[in-house]
Parts: structure tokens; sequence; C-alpha cells
């Protein structure tokens, strides 16, 4: 049986959090922005119309906001989670094959449902969404994940879809003009290095790519061409993993609020990285192999450096204490107070199941040592469980918070925090 | 519930058995009676005293639920873009051309207010 896929795909998801407790910026240009209030991260259609690009510096288009009353949020990403979340939970009472791509983007696998109408499905969907969580979004239908995501990206460009787009049993001659309209840099697979590629050998749109002959994909790009090509078919290539996939490296880094020269600030960002770290690691039950961290300079400063550290382990840990103590040591060896500090990050890869803690052949792991610190690790996280995240920490987590990115302008916590819920007045 | 003495000094307990590990039993859940659909549910603080005679308060926390089509005896919040604010008001007395948020279906008031840190 061929198979029916829907991307969910939230219109500049970021933005319409923000809108959802802000009916005022409706139709208002709006911006939010990463951490440490770097760079524009999600756009509303109306800055994107006044020419704000995705990933925009703030300090370089400086004129561009004031001038047009662009309206910045720095990130809320407690808010967007938790709608992200709310989502989720809407589309799992259509099925349970859901692929949750990102923060705003699932699949959903439509094989087994006795749907019609795909289109009117889409619509369904669309306003249930709109109506019960507050945000819009744009569904996209057809037999593979490439086509349904590029159906999404379709019905968002023309309204007249209202909002849902499907290559199922669509006429030849309206599939041939949806794919003609769509370019090559707007399929997912196309990167920055694909896309020249492509127009160089005379292909500019989906069409033409859907076109190329298999082995002639092959050649240019690869076996992940060759899919492609099947894929914006409609013949489905890519897996479907409705699964919680374990993570293959985590990375917890931050750009300070401020930069900072202070070894004991870098060793406090460290420290409270590596222990926000650890902890996904064991909730995945996971153990790292390889640690690592980061650090940089500002980028956009002259004498831009940065330094970048790792560590195979003998042991492979989940440790939080062992994790921090060894990669504190790791900054001290290179830490100087001559440096102006923008960025610290920590990773941790090379990840491998806790159940599958394997002695080298040389018998240096110590399985005693491991099995005090999974003992200490599980006291740790019962008590974070039970008294809230945070209340029980590596001194080395306090010794600074001169670190922590400033989110002057962040919007209130409206639905994380009981002092921060929106006010509505009786009238 | 009876304790009958063994020989050798030890006691067992041979009486009723306890129901609350029978795991058909729950709590009564304050969501449950509260909250019917989790996913489109939120919370916004009431302002406003006119309403102390029919036990809405300031600071009150009303109960939001979007996925509720109004009905006429329903209290419901809208926004109001002449105040810039988030409105209540009963679903009739809403202004014609206003934006319905969401129908309100309970609120809470507490008498004493737990300290959370």
């Amino acid at each position: 049986m061929s198979k029916v896929f829907a991307l969910i795909d939230c219109n500049n998801f970021f933005v319409s959090c923000e809108r959802l407790f802000r009916p005022d910026l409706e139709t208002k240009p709006v911006v939010v922005l990463s951490s440490g209030d770097g760079c524009a991260v999600a756009r509303s259609n109306e800055a994107k119309a006044l020419g704000v690009p995705m990933g925009a510096p703030v300090f370089k288009h400086r004129e561009l906001f004031e001038k047009h009353h662009i309206v910045k949020f720095s990130a809320n990403f407690e808010l967007y989670g938790d709608i992200s979340k709310r989502i989720t939970a809407l589309l799992a009472t259509i099925t349970p094959r859901i692929e949750i791509y990102s923060v705003d983007e699932s699949f959903l696998d439509l094989t087994e449902l006795p749907i019609q109408d795909y289109e009117a499905w889409g619509r369904k969907v669309r306003a249930a969404i709109m109506k019960d969580i507050g945000i819009p979004v744009s569904i996209g239908v057809a037999g593979s994940k490439t086509l349904a995501k590029l159906a999404a990206e379709i019905a968002k460009q023309h309204t007249g879809y209202r909002g849902a787009f499907s290559f199922i049993d669509l006429a030849e001659h309206r599939r041939e003009a949806a794919l003609g309209s769509m370019r090559v840099e707007e399929i997912w697979g196309v990167g920055r290095r694909l896309a020249p590629k492509l127009r160089s050998s005379g292909i500019s749109n989906a069409l033409a790519l859907s076109r190329m002959l298999p082995r002639h994909a092959q050649q240019l790009m690869g076996v992940h061409g060759r899919q492609m090509v099947s894929e914006l078919n409609g013949t489905a290539c890519l897996s479907f993993t409705p699964e919680h996939a374990p993570a293959k490296s985590i990375l917890r880094s931050r750009t300070f609020g401020e930069d900072t020269s202070q070894v004991h600030v870098l060793e406090a960002a460290v420290a409270t990285l590596g222990a926000r770290a650890a902890f996904s690691l064991r909730k995945d039950e996971l153990l790292a192999r390889r640690i690592g961290l980061f650090t940089n300079t500002n980028r956009n400063k002259p004498g831009y450096q940065r330094w970048v550290r790792e560590i195979k382990l003998n042991t492979p840990t989940n440790d939080s204490g062992y994790i921090i103590s060894t990669l504190v040591d790791e900054l001290d060896e290179f830490v100087s107070s001559a440096q102006h500090y923008h960025q610290l990050g920590v990773f941790l890869y090379d990840l491998v199941p806790q159940s599958e803690l394997q002695t080298d052949l040389l018998g240096y792991v110590d399985t005693a040592h491991h099995d005090r610190a999974q003992a200490r690790m599980q006291a740790l996280d019962q008590v974070n469980a039970k008294w809230g995240r945070g209340k029980l920490y590596y001194a080395a987590e306090r010794l600074s918070d001169r670190w922590q990115p400033k989110h002057q302008i962040r919007s209130p916590r409206f639905v994380s925090k009981w002092d921060e819920l929106p006010e509505a007045r009786i009238v | 519930m009876k304790e009958e003495k063994q020989p050798d000094g030890i006691s067992v307990h041979t009486g009723f058995p306890n129901p609350a590990t029978d795991t058909s039993l729950r709590s009564l859940d304050l969501n449950q009676l509260l909250i019917q659909h989790s996913a489109s549910t939120y919370f916004f603080r009431v302002r406003g005293d006119q309403w102390q005679n029919d036990g809405v308060f300031d600071g009150d926390i009303a109960i939001v639920d979007r996925s509720l089509d109004p009905r006429k005896n329903d209290t419901v919040i809208w926004w109001d873009e002449h105040q810039d604010s988030f409105a209540i008001s009963p679903y009739r007395s809403m202004p014609a051309g206003a934006t319905l948020w969401g129908v309100i279906s309970s609120t809470i008031h507490q008498f004493r207010k737990i300290n959370h840190e």
C-alpha cells in the first residue's frame, strides 16, 4: 500500500506564540531574537516583507528596525515549548503515528486513516489548532515526507489554498504547476551546497528535479539525490520514526549576558551547562564516551578567537560531578584573563546506552566506581524531580551568574509561572 | 484488624486488605474537576472588583478553555483593541467586531495563598 504523510508546519512559530498573548501585534512586523538577543531567529511575514533577513544581527540592521518600528522579543523558550507540546497533544488525538521533526514541525503517517479529501481534512485540523491552541499552521499531504514538506510550503505561500495542500490524487497538470512553482532551494534536502550544483545543471525548480533520471541524480548528488527524486515523485524513501529517537550528541551553549575575563564566571558557566547536559544524558539513559567544551570571543570584534577542547574518557559516564570537574580542569589549562570571552558551550558525544557499559580490554573500567556514581546521580535527579529543577546543585554552578544571558525584552512566562499570567479586566 | 500472636513472637496482620493499594481507586484530582481539555486550557489573572458580589475577585485565576464554543450565558475573554488589553465580560455583552479569545470555565479564589518558593 502506498504511504500518505502529512506535515503540520507552524507559521513563523515563535512570532505566533508571542502574538497569542499580544493580539495587538497581529498585523505588525515582529521578530524574535536568539539568546543574548543577537540575531532574528523568527520573523513575522511583515518583517520578512520589510527585508529583515533570517539570522540578521540586530546591530547591523538597527536603522531598519527603528524606521519601521519592528517589535523585538527575546526568545521565550518556556512559552514556545509549552505551546509546541499542546499542538503535539492535539495531533496525538488524530493518530499515534507522529514524528516530531522540530519544535514547530511534525509529520503524521495517515496511511491507515480513512480520509477521503486530504485538503478538507487539512483545513479542519488547521482550524482546530487555530481555535483550540491559537497558532496558525500550514498543512501539506503527499506520498512522501519530502513532498509533504513541499506541499506545506505551497499551502503557506498561496493563501488561496486556505492553509492545506495535497499532492494525493492531484490532476497531472496541477501537479506539474505546483512543482514548477517551487524553486530547488525550497526543497527539503537541497542545501546551500547542492542548490548551485543543480542550477548549473539547468535544474531550477522541483518539477525539473522530479524529472531527473535517477541515475543522473545519483551521479550528481549521490544516493541522497536518487532518494530525493523518488520522494518528489511521491514514493516514500525516508523512514518514519514515531518513537523518541535518543540523542546522538548533546550540546548546551550560551552567549553571555556580558563578555567576561574572569575565570570563575567561565567555571560557573561550564558547571551549569555541564550539569544540564549530563541530566539530559541520564534522561535518555545514555553514557558519553567523549566530552568537550568550546569558548570564543565576540565574532564581530577584532581579534576573534575560538578554543575547542575534547577528552576521550576511559569509562563512559553520565556523572555530573565527573563531567564538571574534568571540563573545569580542561578550561583552566587555556583560559586567560587577557581575553574577553563571549560564548561558551559544553558538548557530550559518542553516546552509548547505559545498559551497554562494556569493560575495556585492559580492564581499566572501574565498575564499583561507576555504580557509586549512578546511585549518586539517581539521588540527585530524584531530589530535583520532587522539589523542582535546580534545588540540588554542584557548588561550582553558583560561583557566579554573570554569564547568564540577558532577557531584557522577553515576554512574561505566560503559561509556566503563576505570577506571570496574562491579565484580563472585568468590563 | 486482628493481630495474631505467633509462637516465635512475630505478629501477623490478618485484617481487611488496604483498599488504597488497589490502583483502580484514585484520589480526587483538581485537574480532573476543572480542566476538560488540557491542550486548549490557559490561565489568566482577573483584574477589577466589580463582580465581588458574584464571587469573582481581583487577583483570582480564570481558567479559559479555547476549545469551547461560547453560549449565551457564558463569561468570555476577548481582546479589547481600544484599551490594548484583554477584557472579561458576559458573552452577550461582548462588543460586535471584538475578537473572542476563549470561554472561561471556572475562576479560582484562594483565601490563603500557598507559598511556592
